[in-house]
């Protein structure tokens, strides 16, 4: 139940993030230097959080996404609630830490 | 066709996976400037101007779209309180959505030249 | 004998505590039939068989649907059992709930045998390597108790929805081979609003089935095959 209304909220909070993303590139058309300024704003700490968030947000949805698509086609129903543990939330979460720490260190902190 | 539809909905996802790699590699390790982080203008021009990456780019897109859109679909048909001729309607509602943001998302590219 | 406290939900205004002695194996059903006898005959609840053979007892114990004569208070390792009347059904009174909108759902697949062949005087074959014979096995043990309807997350939202037992009897009559509405079942099963695509495999059906169907795995091989119905409309 709760990798359903994850996988739900993740969703919708990709397809913002997309909507986001889009304005973002159009804003590439008006030319260099506005395009440059708009990046400015992208490099506060606070946003490259919100990135790091973004990638955990990924990485559950396609993770618990390729656990559903095993379990339509038949595979892992005994495990099914185990799956979504190991895969989506365990794997995941070592990928979300690979990703998160450099980030982090890099972008966030500066190092 | 529900049943093409539910079956598209996993092949769409798993393209999204790959594309996304793809993607994010292409953004963020291709080139040495973007491995340091400069994304300016500069630094994303050449390969935002070639008409190969930005196809990819916007097929990218359309398959997010189709993805995003018929989920949110399967959504709205979960609440019973929403009638038949309302999720017909919101049916046709997010299908012209999601022409206009793709539209949106190719005039990003056709600005630039 | 061991004291076990029983929270029972009666209403949502209204909820009665019992203390209850028990001894070791005895199930819920034991102790609301204690309560009854000995505290308040008031108590209204449904039971027939006591083996878990006729699904009359489902109701919600400690936040699971169960068959209440087949839960041993032992195993749900608590000394506090709250029971209440199952979820999403319309409530009578207590812990007895209507189960019409189960039934209603399960008559939309026509859930009888409608014979092909209604004259024939010979005996059906199904041969052991028959899909039917392969398939259903564990698939037809359902005994109507309307856990898996009640606890199903979709249902809770879309009251319109099949459901998994009714889709698991469709499937039991569509692989079946002397059956003769497959056209009809499967276009009650792939109505985008109310049918199998309303499933969003959840396991919540499959968790509390008291017969162990996996009733999920039932309505994804049927997602399957719906991709290629002809299969079973040919025959």
């Amino acid at each position: 139940m709760a990798a359903w209304r994850l996988q739900r909220l993740t969703g919708l909070l990709l397809l913002v993030y997309l909507f986001l993303h889009v304005r973002t590139v159009h804003q590439l058309s008006q030319g260099p230097a506005a395009f440059n300024e708009a990046m400015a704003f992208f490099r506060h700490p606070v946003f490259k959080l919100l990135e790091i968030g973004l990638l955990g947000v990924v990485i559950l949805h396609a993770l618990n996404g390729v656990r559903i698509t095993l379990i339509d086609l038949g595979i892992g129903h005994r495990r099914q609630a185990r799956l979504f543990w190991i895969l989506s939330v365990g794997a995941g979460g070592l990928l979300f830490l690979a990703g998160a720490i450099p980030m982090f260190l890099f972008s966030v902190l500066k190092l | 066709m529900n049943a093409v539809q539910w079956y598209l909905q996993r092949i769409t996802g798993g393209l999204l996976i790959v594309l996304l790699a793809a993607h994010f590699w292409v953004e963020h390790f291709l080139t040495e400037p973007l491995r340091r982080g400069e994304l300016t203008y500069q630094a994303l021009l050449p390969r935002i101007a070639n008409p190969w990456w930005q196809a990819v780019d916007i097929a990218f897109l359309l398959v997010a779209l189709y993805h995003g859109l018929n989920g949110v679909r399967n959504i709205l048909l979960d609440y019973d309180r929403i009638s038949r001729r309302a999720a017909r309607a919101a049916t046709t509602v997010l299908i012209l959505a999601g022409f206009l943001w793709a539209w949106w998302g190719i005039e990003a590219f056709r600005n630039l030249r | 004998m061991n004291p076990y406290l029983f929270r029972i939900l009666r209403s949502p205004s209204r909820t009665d505590i019992f203390q209850v002695s028990l001894e070791e194996r005895m199930t819920v059903l034991d102790a609301l039939f204690s309560i009854r006898q000995e505290r308040d005959p008031t108590l209204a609840f449904r039971c027939s068989c006591r083996v878990g053979m006729c699904g009359t007892c489902a109701m919600s114990v400690n936040g699971t649907a169960r068959l209440a004569c087949r839960t041993r208070v032992v195993t749900l390792k608590s000394k506090t059992v709250t029971v209440a009347p199952l979820p999403n059904l319309p409530v009578i009174r207590d812990l007895v709930v209507s189960l019409d909108p189960f039934f209603e759902q399960w008559k939309r697949v026509l859930p009888a045998l409608h014979p092909r062949e209604p004259a024939a005087k010979d005996l059906a074959r199904i041969p052991a390597d028959s899909p039917y014979a392969r398939q259903t096995p564990r698939k037809r043990d359902c005994i109507t108790c309307g856990a898996c309807f009640s606890a199903c997350g979709v249902r809770g939202t879309n009251r319109g929805y099949l459901g998994p037992a009714a889709i698991n009897k469709a499937f039991l009559r569509l692989l079946d081979p002397r059956d003769g509405a497959a056209t009809q079942r499967l276009d009650v099963l792939n109505d985008e609003y109310s049918g199998l695509w309303r499933c969003h495999t959840q396991f919540n059906c499959t968790e509390v089935c008291p017969k162990g169907i996996d009733l999920t795995d039932t309505i994804t091989r049927l997602k399957r095959a719906m991709l290629a119905p002809g299969r079973w409309l040919a025959r």
